[in-house]
């Protein structure tokens, strides 16, 4: 970064990346977030193991409860993930300085989208092998379209937690309160995430799922749109 | 004008008055009791119109919160305020009616159908709204974030609709292409008048909210400059 310096502004593009690599070099460096936020996934998870164990899963049928409690838990710790994300930039007002940047807060809002899906991405790369050898599924032959279901709601998922956890943390109120705020308005990707992985977990063609999967690129577009439109009102103090 | 505004106002009060009463007047005295669900059937008619002026809260939430952000001008956030807080208000009362039909109807209080649930999830969206508004430091502050939490939540209903549709369904449709008629004229004629007296009532109560709100924002001015003065 210190080559901008006295330099001309990045462009939005160019902006965005700095932004999310401000974020994953403090993330690498401390490992905060995601230390914080795998523990708590592993936590929600053994939970779930405490309240229905294997044998009671099984007899209900692995694939039907088991993409319920991935997403459950995949989306609480996220919350506890988005919290963070904005926690770092209220230490000293850093958000101050980062909404008067001279750049396009379109542009913050995407670098913290890309940051937050970053975040969510390594937390998944965790959670779902460990759900797999934890509830007894073979999840190795259907890495490729359930990585691909992964990721499309996870960017959906970051947006709007990016969004809300810039407002939550505005008003100064804590994880419960992003939680009342992104569950709802996240119903449409939950609904979703747990059908198309469902299907996948029962060895079913995605092809049938094809509506809720355009329902959901349709969405991860509306959500990106609506996030650069009003990014002024979101940075703003 | 400001007084003409008022004398309209009036009227439009006084006209939801003798609307309501008419509504009631006809829906129990003139309409005819359902063959099978009998006295129950009643609710139907305050239940359906309470939905619809619902859901045209969340299109007034949505051009109120898009109107403060794109100009700025206080009168759109009052729109939105108001467009959130009736709605909110509507929005229980659909909530509350439903199950009373539901529980002799379907014989459950509650069943996880699009209709119910997207009616659900948006009483969550618009209290969270309300609660972000009453958490904010400043008037502006809540003006901003309520306009941002309203336009992802207006943006998002319809399509949890159709996700909850696809996950699942029940309501009962009335009306729809290929149904046959159910309703006699009489229940026609008190569904419709019920309709306008609901949808008069959720314009005055809004007018009214827009107002108090306005009267908020000045009684604000006028704490800070007395504040000043001292």
């Amino acid at each position: 970064m210190s080559a901008r310096e006295g330099g001309a502004p990045p462009g939005f593009l160019g902006a965005a990346l700095l932004v999310a690599k401000k974020d994953f070099a403090i993330e690498g460096r401390t490992r905060e977030s995601l230390a914080a936020t795998v523990l708590f996934a592993l936590i929600v998870l053994v939970v779930f193991a405490f309240s229905f164990d294997l044998d009671l899963i099984r007899r209900l049928g692995t694939s039907k409860i088991v993409p319920g409690m991935l997403w459950v838990t995949l989306a609480f710790s996220a919350i506890v993930g988005f919290n963070r994300s904005y926690a770092m930039e209220r230490a000293r007002d850093a958000m101050t300085a980062l909404a008067l940047a001279p750049v396009d807060r379109g542009a913050i809002i995407l670098g913290k989208t890309i940051a937050n899906f970053g975040m969510l991405v390594v937390l998944e790369a965790v959670v779902i092998p460990l759900t797999g050898i934890f509830f007894d599924l073979d999840l190795v032959s259907v890495a490729l379209p359930l990585g691909g279901v992964v990721l499309l709601h996870s960017l959906g998922l970051a947006e709007l937690g990016t969004v809300f956890g810039a407002v939550v943390s505005r008003l100064g109120r804590g994880e419960a309160f992003l939680a009342t705020l992104l569950l709802p308005a996240a119903t449409p990707l939950f609904l979703s995430a747990v059908h198309c992985t469902g299907t996948i977990f029962e060895g079913g063609s995605l092809a049938a799922d094809s509506k809720w999967l355009l329902v959901t690129a349709g969405l991860d577009v509306l959500y990106f749109l609506v996030a650069w439109l009003i990014a002024d009102a979101i940075l703003e103090e | 004008m400001r007084q003409r505004v008022s004398q309209l106002y009036a009227a439009l009060l006084a006209a939801g008055a003798i609307l309501l009463a008419w509504a009631l007047y006809y829906v129990f005295l003139v309409a005819p009791e359902e063959r099978v669900m009998g006295a129950v059937q009643k609710i139907f008619y305050f239940h359906v119109p309470i939905a619809m002026v619902t859901f045209l809260s969340v299109f007034i939430l949505l051009a109120g919160s898009a109107g403060y952000l794109w100009t700025r001008a206080a009168i759109w956030d009052h729109l939105a305020i108001a467009a959130c807080e009736v709605g909110l208000v509507f929005c229980t009362l659909v909530l509350v009616t439903g199950p009373i039909w539901a529980k002799p109807a379907w014989g459950v209080w509650w069943t996880w159908e699009a209709k119910l649930t997207t009616t659900l999830i948006l009483w969550l969206l618009l209290s969270g709204c309300l609660l972000a508004r009453r958490y904010a430091a400043t008037p502006e502050q809540g003006a901003r974030v309520g306009s941002v939490l309203g336009i992802v939540a207006a943006l998002d209903v319809p399509v949890i609709y159709k996700a909850v549709d696809w996950w699942r369904g029940q309501h009962p449709i009335v009306f729809g292409p290929g149904l046959a008629d159910p309703l006699t004229p009489e229940m026609h004629v008190a569904l419709r008048i019920a309709m306008v007296a609901i949808l008069v009532l959720y314009l005055v109560l809004l007018i009214a909210r827009m107002r108090l709100a306005s009267i908020e924002d000045r009684v604000a001015v006028l704490e800070e400059n007395a504040g000043r003065s001292r």
